[in-house]
């Protein structure tokens, strides 16, 4: 019988003890792992550095509630923002809509417009342009290279460096057609298809606003897009024209232009004046439709409005130059997912992980002294079978090692389930993230801190093993035996 | 094999009254197979004196000198706690008076754990081997408290010999047994010690256990700090 049979047996004998000492250490082990992983990779998830665009262009309003929702889809949209400054920064026109010089002109190599307020089955409905997956306005991919055989990839949305929106199936819609594109996770957990069609529900699921009632508009599904690992995975998108088609977005944003050019008074306990958040209920339609399928919205081009605008610009000076002319604008700003989100996460990462990381290490060092506790008393329950070991031979150091290598056991069981448990809290936790915005963490990564912390751990539960092994190792053998 | 000279033990009372000489043994020894009785009633130092020559406690003074095949004469009193340990688990078998088995291990485990601390190999087979020697072949994978008080003695019995030791010291081995089961347990150690060729020290105060052993010494006799009547005397006696 060698020195681990011995400790394994010992352990076994007093198995109640030894694993709810474990399960103590499992505990605090598990909450730092998954502290240390979250802290890691959520970093890695939501403050990355590449979204495909440079900035996401918004009312003005907190540039973090701008990002989150444009590109999480989470909380509700900000506001909105005047379409003609979409057209300002998408197309090539030399005066805005209020008669001035276009300062955006030339600027941006693509941009996008996004607008959002209606849902189906919980998961976002996007109003946006067909450009937004390299198709044309009749749905027709666009070409990647010029008639001079030049490549045209630059202008052409991604939703990550060299990474385009792709089909599984089908292909993108037209503007002007009643027709959808949705994520691939939408089609894989509502069943949609294909030729399906799907009714909007006035509201987002995260606004904390009851949803309201569905639209009279019926979408057609045409494609399904690969997956992206996005947030994008869980949403459907439709022409944006057809978003103003819906008479209650019409109607609202009517109001909303009369509210903001002062023609006209808010109705009293009116919901917010919001394409997203508006109720208005009326079985009029907001358009007329074609033979050919097409659709033409009654609401005026001047009265449209969007919730963000995705812009790539065409080189680093027209980037500077669009945040200045940005900044100076009277409604609107420009933020920069990338930064937003480092920036959020470097101010309010560390401070939580830090305290999140406090809390596990005091749980550990609890669990520490309940090891201590837990040999203690095993040891003074013990002293007998001490006293025989050593009349049988055992030196000193010798039952010092053995108590001291089984308190490491017991803490080396916590630490590995800990750990264990750690990644298996992070992978639930990655699944209702992936669940709520469609994000996932890689919650199988091991980084260098789980181990240096499994590590401590280990060595931490040997050093509550001294205290005890000092008092075994002082056993009086003689003693014990006859008092025994 | 053992040469004791002037051994001598005092302890110390907790009440800080002067302190009281247990063991004062001016000479003694024992041969290499030899098989000797020390008779002595309850508090005449026995344990003691066993405590001393198999190195559990230290000596004040005097000498402990074991000569062992191969390493030459040792004096106990001059080594080290650890040299003391490491010796007696190489050298000495040990027999308690109750088993003294751990509970947690099977009777196998208990012998094959008298190995373990001689820095050997555990030998299986001749664990086993003695086992059925004492009797227990069927009782090999039994924790002690499956067992019978005699069957957890013998199990100790087997124990003490794991090692094959060059002196056996029993303490009282027999005195939690029943006369029948005294004398069959006796008649194992003797057997046993004479097949390894292992002296044989065993303290008792029952002259029928001493009887069984070649050599019979009465513990006054040695050791000058023992009190209280000799054994034969406290059997017609009334000590309690």
């Amino acid at each position: 019988m060698n020195l681990f049979e011995l400790i394994l047996k010992q352990m076994r004998q007093r198995l109640l003890s030894t694993l709810l000492t474990s399960i103590s250490i499992l505990l605090g082990v598990t909450l730092a792992i998954a502290v240390l992983i979250l802290g890691r990779e959520s970093r890695a998830v939501f403050a990355q550095s590449d979204y495909g665009v440079e900035l996401v262009v918004g009312p003005k309003a907190s540039p973090l509630q701008l990002v989150m929702n444009t590109f999480y889809h989470i909380d509700v949209s900000p506001g909105n923002i005047p379409y003609g400054l979409y057209e300002d920064i998408a197309t090539a026109r030399e005066f805005s809509d209020n008669g001035k010089r276009n300062p955006f002109r030339g600027m941006a190599s693509w941009a996008v417009p996004i607008a959002v307020g209606d849902s189906y089955k919980g998961r976002r409905i996007i109003g946006t342009s067909p450009l937004l997956f390299g198709a044309d306005d009749a749905g027709e991919p666009l070409p990647l290279t010029d008639e001079n055989g030049n490549s045209r990839l630059s202008r052409i949305p991604v939703f990550r460096t060299g990474e385009r929106y792709s089909f599984s199936e089908g292909h993108a819609f037209a503007a002007n057609k009643l027709e959808a594109v949705i994520g691939s996770r939408v089609a894989r957990e509502l069943g949609l298809r294909i030729g399906s069609t799907f009714r909007a529900t006035h509201g987002v699921p995260a606004a904390d606003l009851p949803l309201g009632e569905e639209h009279n508009l019926e979408w057609t599904v045409v494609g399904v897009l690969n997956e992206t690992h996005t947030a994008n995975d869980n949403v459907l998108f439709i022409p944006l024209l057809t978003f103003y088609a819906i008479f209650e977005h019409e109607d609202a944003l009517e109001k909303i232009n009369a509210l903001q050019e002062g023609i006209a008074s808010p109705a009293p306990n009116r919901a917010p004046a919001t394409a997203a958040t508006t109720e208005v209920q009326r079985p009029d339609e907001g358009y007329t439709r074609k033979p050919d399928g097409t659709i033409e919205v009654k609401l005026p081009k001047k009265d449209w409005q969007v919730s963000a605008i995705l812009v790539h610009t065409r080189s680093a000076k027209a980037l500077l130059d669009f945040q200045f002319i940005l900044r100076n604008l009277p409604d609107a700003i420009g933020a920069s997912p990338a930064d937003v989100m480092a920036k959020f996460f470097d101010t309010f990462l560390p401070k939580i992980s830090m305290m999140l990381i406090i809390i596990s290490t005091l749980v550990t060092v609890v669990a520490g002294v309940s090891i201590m506790v837990s040999i203690y008393n095993s040891v003074m329950a013990r002293r007998r079978e001490i006293a025989i070991m050593r009349a049988l031979g055992a030196t000193k150091a010798r039952i010092l090692t053995t108590v001291c290598l089984e308190a490491g056991f017991i803490g080396t069981i916590g630490a590995v389930a800990g750990f264990l448990a750690g990644h298996l809290l992070t992978s639930i936790g990655s699944w209702y993230m992936y669940r709520t915005f469609g994000a996932s963490l890689p919650w199988w990564r091991v980084g260098g801190m789980e181990i240096a912390y499994v590590l401590c751990v280990i060595v931490i539960s040997l050093l509550a093993g001294l205290v005890p092994a000092m008092k075994a190792y002082e056993t009086p053998v003689a003693e014990n035996l006859v008092a025994a | 094999m053992l040469q004791v000279r002037k051994l001598k033990k005092t302890f110390a009372p907790p009440d800080g009254a002067p302190a009281v000489p247990v063991v004062d043994v001016e000479e003694f020894a024992l041969s290499a197979g030899e098989q000797v009785a020390l008779l002595g009633s309850s508090g005449s130092g026995k344990t003691t004196l066993l405590h001393l020559l198999a190195g559990i406690l230290a000596a004040d003074s005097g000498e402990i000198v074991y000569s062992i095949a191969g390493a030459g004469a040792i004096n106990m009193t001059l080594l080290s706690e650890a040299a003391r340990d490491h010796f007696r688990g190489q050298h000495i078998g040990y027999i308690f008076q109750t088993h003294h088995l751990l509970p947690g291990l099977t009777a196998l485990e208990n012998v094959l754990l008298g190995m373990s601390f001689t820095g050997r190999r555990a030998d299986r087979s001749w664990a086993a081997h003695l086992l059925e020697r004492v009797g227990l072949n069927h009782r090999l994978e039994y924790k002690p408290g499956k067992m019978s008080v005699g069957q957890q003695q013998r199990v100790a019995v087997a124990r003490a010999l794991a090692n094959r030791p060059q002196l056996v010291l029993a303490d009282e081995p027999t005195g939690a047994l029943d006369a029948a089961s005294a004398l069959q347990t006796m008649e194992l150690i003797r057997s046993l010690c004479a097949e390894v060729n292992a002296a044989l020290l065993l303290v008792t105060h029952d002259l029928a256990i001493a009887g069984k052993l070649s050599k019979q010494l009465q513990l006054t006799a040695i050791n000058r700090a023992a009190h209280g009547p000799a054994p034969q005397q406290a059997i017609a006696g009334d000590v309690a």
